[in-house]
């Protein structure tokens, strides 16, 4: 009997296929999903006040991927705990909040808000997005300042605390154990990488923000590879994030060591994306005669 | 409407595997694209789009506003402006295409007027003819003004009582824009370049606009169709738009050219 349960440090998810952050707003948004398929949902980022984000435009098309430079805009924690929250509490999978900051102290502002609140399983510490002036990607490629915002929020909760990592490190081995050591209970891995654009026609970049983050296709290999050496470097659970589309993307995420996948800009193509990579990842365990995820074999050469 | 199990009561959204029925010329370049959808057909409002995506084909969806309904069809008028759109024109009858829709909040017609006129700018044609379906079944009489550049970029199809052409050149209709050329109306209704739109809203800060934007997943997720508002802030083309009244829009903010489909 194949079962599709994961567990992530405390967390019990029915399912090892998760709904990435910032692509799936605030979960009330996406027409015709089949919740049945989802372990958990990660939220739009948020900051503890409002937020207004960036100028249009704010995407562009690249080839096998898209840019993004949202900013982060968000209703911040006070909108987030009043209309949201209440919702979730009534769902049936869990939700953890992507959580933000312009320093360690604001990281555990905002988890110490949010902490309690029923609804809310768990923090994705964002050190990774490229789209903000403050914070984001500068947390996220030193292993001290990450390892302080990590501490700053694991300080102030006891639910479940995973970090997302950025590819845009030397070595993604470094700051995972920074983090972990730090107290996460899970890593995700990766963000999008910072990308450009250019319109000749006009001579300037086709993001009004100048630069943007990278995801779809493109970035999958990479992903591939980077989330692997995160989860050698670590002893608790990797989550696989880039360019997961179809059930075979998840699965060489499971292979290379990750625990569960997130499903992000695939949603935007195919609304039925979160469905089609759960079910395609049971079947192939079916019919390989594997009781569960972890059970996939991982016979990946040693460097 | 159904209840969304987020609790949010939303309209439906289907999502259907479309057979492309036919494909005709209405203008240098410009093409109507004919599929069967027939949930969508069923339930479109003027001003609603939807979303796209083919084999092979770009990464991203493209968004289409609905541009005539026909029992079990619905037609899209599109101009091969990039790589992917360049794609779906070179697709033959019995070709399947994906359609997620309908989406967005359409023209809200209301029960007061009883003129109306139709501006639209040469691709800004597209949510015209349901507009003037919609606004000639509330009663109303309908003066549908199309610009172009020229003569050659003027789509042949229109319709209404009364009909006004206006061209950049002069080879056709009143020379200048369609906004100069449009008389006054209870109602204004206006597509088409952003900066057609902005002369629109000064002209008529009433008037309903449908805008264009780049959009990532076109239901309200990604935030990446933002338009500025003049109150401040920023909100979804796709969800409370695409169409907006005129004076709510921070014109100076929205980028004025956005080629759909490119793959840069």
């Amino acid at each position: 009997m194949t079962g599709m349960a994961v567990t992530i440090g405390d967390l019990k998810l029915r399912g090892p296929v998760l709904a990435a952050s910032g692509t799936f707003g605030y979960g009330t948004e996406v027409p015709l999903l089949e919740r049945r398929a989802l372990g958990a949902m990660v939220s739009k980022g948020i900051f503890l006040r409002p937020r207004r984000g960036t100028a249009p435009p704010r995407i562009v098309e690249t080839p096998s991927g898209m840019l993004n430079a949202i900013g982060l805009q968000g209703p911040g924690a006070d909108a987030l705990i009043r209309d949201y929250a209440p919702l979730w509490a009534d769902w049936d999978f869990p939700v953890l909040v992507n959580i933000n900051g312009e320093s360690a102290s604001e990281y555990g502002e905002l988890a110490a808000r949010l902490d309690g609140v029923p609804g809310i399983s768990g923090f994705e510490i964002n050190i990774s997005c490229p789209n903000v002036e403050q914070g984001g990607l500068y947390f996220g490629n030193d292993p001290r300042a990450a390892a302080a915002v990590t501490e700053a929020v694991r300080k102030r909760t006891t639910l479940p605390v995973w970090v997302k990592l950025t590819p845009m490190v030397s070595d993604i081995g470094v700051i995972a154990r920074a983090v972990e050591s730090a107290g996460a209970d899970a890593l995700c891995a990766i963000n999008t990488l910072v990308g450009m654009s250019i319109d000749l026609n006009a001579g300037r970049p086709r993001l009004s923000f100048r630069t943007g983050g990278l995801s779809g296709p493109a970035i999958r290999p990479l992903a591939v590879y980077l989330a692997h050496q995160a989860a050698r470097a670590v002893n608790i659970p990797v989550i696989g994030i880039g360019g997961i589309a179809r059930a075979e993307d998840a699965l060489e995420f499971l292979v290379a060591g990750c625990a569960a996948v997130q499903v992000g800009t695939a949603t935007f193509v195919n609304p039925r994306a979160i469905a089609d990579v759960h079910d395609g990842i049971a079947a192939y365990l079916k019919a390989k005669g594997l009781g569960s995820p972890a059970d996939l074999p991982r016979h990946l050469p040693k460097d | 409407m159904e209840r969304g199990w987020g609790g949010e009561a939303r309209l439906l959204v289907f999502l259907v595997d479309a057979r492309i029925a036919g494909k005709r010329r209405v203008a240098r370049e410009m093409w109507v694209l004919a599929m069967d959808a027939p949930e969508i057909a069923a339930s479109v409002r003027a001003g609603q789009f939807v979303n796209l995506g083919w084999t092979p084909g770009p990464l991203l969806r493209r968004p289409f506003s609905v541009y005539r309904v026909d029992d079990d069809r619905i037609e899209i008028v599109l101009k091969a402006v990039g790589a992917g759109t360049a794609q779906l024109l070179d697709m033959d009858r019995g070709d399947r295409v994906s359609c997620l829709g309908p989406l967005g909040r359409g023209f809200d017609l209301g029960a007061g007027p009883r003129s109306i006129v139709l501006v639209s700018g040469g691709l800004g044609v597209a949510p015209m003819p349901l507009a003037a379906r919609e606004a000639t079944a509330l009663g109303m009489r309908v003066t549908w003004v199309h610009g172009a550049r020229s003569r050659e970029e003027l789509c042949t199809e229109s319709g209404g009582d009364e009909v006004i052409w206006a061209t950049d050149d002069g080879s056709q209709g009143l020379a200048g824009t369609a906004v100069a050329a449009a008389p006054d109306a209870d109602l204004v209704l206006a597509c088409g370049p952003n900066p057609m739109l902005a002369a629109a809203a000064d002209r008529w800060p009433d008037a309903l606009v449908a805008v264009e934007t780049y959009m990532g997943c076109g239901t309200g997720v990604c935030l990446g169709c933002a338009v500025p508002l003049k109150r401040g802030g920023y909100d979804r083309a796709c969800k409370e738009g695409p169409v907006y009244r005129a004076a709510d829009i921070d014109w100076t903010a929205l980028p004025a050219h956005l080629p759909y489909a490119v793959t840069a």
